[in-house]
């Protein structure tokens, strides 16, 4: 039962987004891209990662959709009738992007990944120490706050990269402020 | 959560990847390539949540770069979009095709 919800989110998704792809009028665009984040992010809930999902729905659903729309509304003459969608390289991007999703598939395939059926957390309970020392074992019962441990505590490495990351979201939303500002001459 | 195999997830992320290298070789608007990145960027994302629980369950790594890269696809997009607003303000187009001033 579970299993076949996975599928049909998965199925849902590819669909949205294939359609997020193709369909001419760009709004509709932006609400099948929409849908396919809402698919992405239970696919995200079967991965274990509820702080992720929630994450996922907020952000891209929340916020990149709505930037998308308004930059719709912005540049707004490619919306009319006669316009076509794709550009003269239709037949060679579907060539390229077949291969390219044919390669990592049967790259998939020959890969040491198609042995693994479950998930290790399957076999764990809360009084097997895992190996390396680091009590991960509650892990998957309270994902957040091991994910914030990993984020900001010094002795996991990553504290200087979030400290930088939010620089770095800083200065770009400066940034695209700047550029999106009308020139004063 | 049991049952399904890891390589079906990585073949979800695999699909997802070539829609959205199909949507940025394809399309003709900006905004619509800007859509195809943001949907390989998240194929990405399930690549790593997927291997984080089902490979290498006891690292956070691959949460923590989920989260770093949705931080910079949203950098990215906000950019991107201020980038093809001025476009549209030069040219009064968002094609990537009619943006050829450095074509030489």
């Amino acid at each position: 039962m579970e299993n076949m919800i996975f599928y049909i989110i998965a199925g849902v998704t590819v669909a949205a987004s294939l359609l997020a792809l193709t369909v001419r009028n760009l709004f509709h665009c932006a609400l099948f891209l929409a849908m396919a984040m809402f698919g992405i992010s239970g696919v995200f809930l079967f991965l274990n990662s509820d702080f992720l999902a929630s994450v996922q729905v907020l952000i891209y659903v929340g916020a990149v959709t709505v930037i998308i729309i308004f930059g719709i509304s912005l540049t707004r003459n490619m919306m009319d009738e006669k316009s076509k969608a794709m550009n003269g390289q239709l037949l060679f991007s579907v060539v390229v992007a077949l291969i390219l999703g044919g390669i990592i598939i049967a790259a998939i395939q020959e890969s040491p990944f198609v042995g693994s059926e479950h998930p290790v957390s399957l076999a764990l309970s809360n009084t097997v120490m895992p190996a390396g020392g680091a009590d991960y074992s509650q892990h998957f019962q309270n994902g957040v706050s091991y994910l914030a441990g990993a984020l900001l505590k010094p002795e996991n490495g990553f504290a200087f990269a979030f400290e930088f990351v939010s620089i770095l979201l800083l200065s770009a939303l400066v940034g695209a402020i700047v550029i999106a500002r009308k020139d004063p001459s | 959560m049991n049952g399904i195999p890891l390589v079906h997830f990585l073949y979800l992320a695999a699909i997802l990847f070539g829609v959205g290298m199909f949507g940025v070789l394809a399309r003709k608007n900006a905004i619509s390539v800007l859509m195809g990145i943001e949907l390989m960027l998240n194929a990405v994302n399930i690549n790593y949540l997927a291997f984080a629980r089902y490979w290498n369950w006891n690292s956070l790594t691959g949460p923590v770069f989920v989260v770093f890269v949705i931080t910079i696809a949203a950098a990215e997009a906000a950019v991107a979009l201020a980038i093809i607003i001025s476009i549209y303000r030069h040219l009064r187009t968002a094609n990537v095709d009619d943006a050829h001033y450095l074509r030489g």
